[in-house]
């Protein structure tokens, strides 16, 4: 038996520095490797004809899916027409927001879109391309809630729901938790908004911070109302994350998306899915 | 009639993930079972390397939770073989699933009793052949009851391989309460669903233990 304790414990390590291995690979490939071969990310993609892109399709109106399973939503709707311009096909890949980005670094996806905000944290993993729309956050509270707010951090001592791995959650962290202003057991991450929306509905915990406009149409469907909508927890907007080194892909997405920025193909797919 | 209508929408959303689920289920139990009985021989027949191989194979998956496995075939393994998220979680799931049932059949081995290895040893078969033609139909029989356990445990286990974005039964459901916020309706659908499976997977492993029971 203690041999096999052993044995384990070498074939534990063996698989650690294989992960070691592999885990530099990647960053180790980004500098030298697309210029030298002459076939990036997105020669990649044109040869394919067809770009795999992934998100997280819980984020009404963002991302979802209808009664006929097909993908709706702003960022779907986006991501298409940039296919469009691109040449290459859409293939959209559902996956847990959190898995999304590991899943783009090992080259599972080409792309992800999910109404993600790109993070100084989320940088050093993977890149991001220019946003494609500023975003502000809401703080929702039950309709029969007395709370008053004209400030982010009047959410101070009370209650409050973000979702794990969320810009929001960090904010809550960062300048409530952190600075003592709420205490760590009054912060609530769930794994999707509308679970942390249907608590506050209930009563089980008080307020909700997220995106303005899903938390809008969560309010809507569940009851809620809005206390709050600021520019001041959000960080910048929602951009298209890609491959780390993938600049080419870059270079070509952050035209495209500049592009129907300034042609008001975005706008119009924008108000096509209610968003303001 | 609303309601009615939403239930009929949100049942045959989440009916189309119980293909998905049951070809998880299936390549799952299938790769697990030849995982298992391999390292079920091993370590019983098998000469101290083998044995040790199997012993460790067993103790460090048994150790570690069903959705690691599954990350880790996916996203490191998966980089030199190019793996859809189907099979990588299927597999994954499947190699998991093979330490269990390499218990279960270590215990089947061992039940058979030894002197038949022996005797057959003694009019000339081989080890491969007295396994093969004598233990083994013995052992699968022994083994059914705790492999039919098994297999609702796969069945349900086979809602993890979502981290790597199979839309199975469960996350089915959560896009429906994603857009409809009815997560109540949602997941009774998911849980009547997975209960008609169980009692389906239950009832046929049932009749193969009546079939094939030992006569001892």
């Amino acid at each position: 038996m203690k041999k096999h304790i052993v044995m384990s414990m070498l074939l534990i390590a063996a698989l650690l520095a294989l992960s070691a291995c592999t885990a530099v690979q990647p960053a180790a490939q980004q500098p030298g490797a697309a210029p030298a071969e002459g076939s990036g990310k997105l020669a990649q993609i044109k040869a394919a004809g067809k770009i795999v892109v992934g998100t997280s399709a819980d984020y009404p109106p963002y991302e979802s899916i209808d009664a006929d399973g097909n993908f709706v939503g702003f960022d779907m709707d986006l991501i298409r027409a940039i296919g469009e311009r691109l040449g290459v096909e859409v293939e959209i890949q559902d996956m847990p927001f959190d898995s999304l980005i590991a899943a783009l670094q090992e080259g599972k996806l080409d792309a992800v879109i999910a109404a993600m905000q790109a993070t100084a944290e989320r940088e050093e993993k993977v890149d991001f391309t220019i946003p494609y729309r500023m975003t502000k956050d809401a703080f929702a509270a039950a309709q029969n809630s007395t709370l008053v707010m004209e400030k982010p951090e009047d959410a101070a001592g009370h209650s409050i729901g973000v979702q794990t791995g969320t810009v929001q959650e960090r904010w809550v962290q960062e300048n409530l938790v952190a600075t003592g202003l709420t205490p760590a057991d009054k912060v609530f991450s769930y794994e999707r908004a509308d679970q942390a929306a249907l608590d506050v509905a209930n009563g089980r915990i008080e307020l909700l911070l997220m995106d303005a406009e899903p938390a809008m149409e969560l309010a809507k469907q569940t009851g809620l109302k809005i206390l709050l909508i600021t520019e001041s927890t959000a960080e910048g907007g929602k951009s298209i994350a890609i491959p780390k080194g993938a600049s080419d892909l870059k270079a070509e997405l952050d035209r495209i998306i500049q592009e129907m920025l300034e042609d008001g193909t975005i706008q119009r797919i924008q108000e096509a899915n209610g968003l303001p | 009639m609303d309601f009615v209508q939403n239930l009929v929408t949100t049942f045959n959303f989440i009916l189309q993930g119980v293909w998905v689920t049951i070809g998880v289920t299936l390549v799952a139990l299938s790769v697990g079972l030849v995982f298992g009985v391999a390292m079920a021989m091993a370590r019983v027949y098998g000469n101290s390397f083998l044995q040790a191989v199997a012993a460790v194979y067993s103790v460090i998956v048994r150790a570690v939770p069903v959705v690691v496995i599954i990350f880790i075939l996916f996203f490191v393994i998966a980089r030199f073989v190019n793996l859809s998220p189907f099979w990588a979680g299927s597999l994954a799931l499947g190699f998991a699933s093979g330490a269990y049932q390499s218990e279960i059949f270590r215990g089947a081995f061992q039940a058979v009793p030894p002197g038949q290895m022996i005797a057959a040893r003694a009019i000339g078969m081989s080890k491969l052949q007295a396994i093969q033609s004598i233990i083994l139909p013995q052992a699968v029989r022994l083994a059914l009851p705790a492999w039919g356990n098994e297999a609702t445990l796969v069945l349900k286990d086979s809602t993890l391989v979502f981290v790597v974005g199979v839309p199975e039964i469960l996350r089915r459901a959560q896009q429906v309460s994603a857009r409809t916020l009815e997560p109540f309706m949602a997941f009774s659908v998911a849980m009547l669903l997975y209960l008609i499976l169980t009692l389906v997977t239950t009832q046929v492993l049932q009749w193969f233990e009546r079939r094939y029971r030992l006569q001892m």
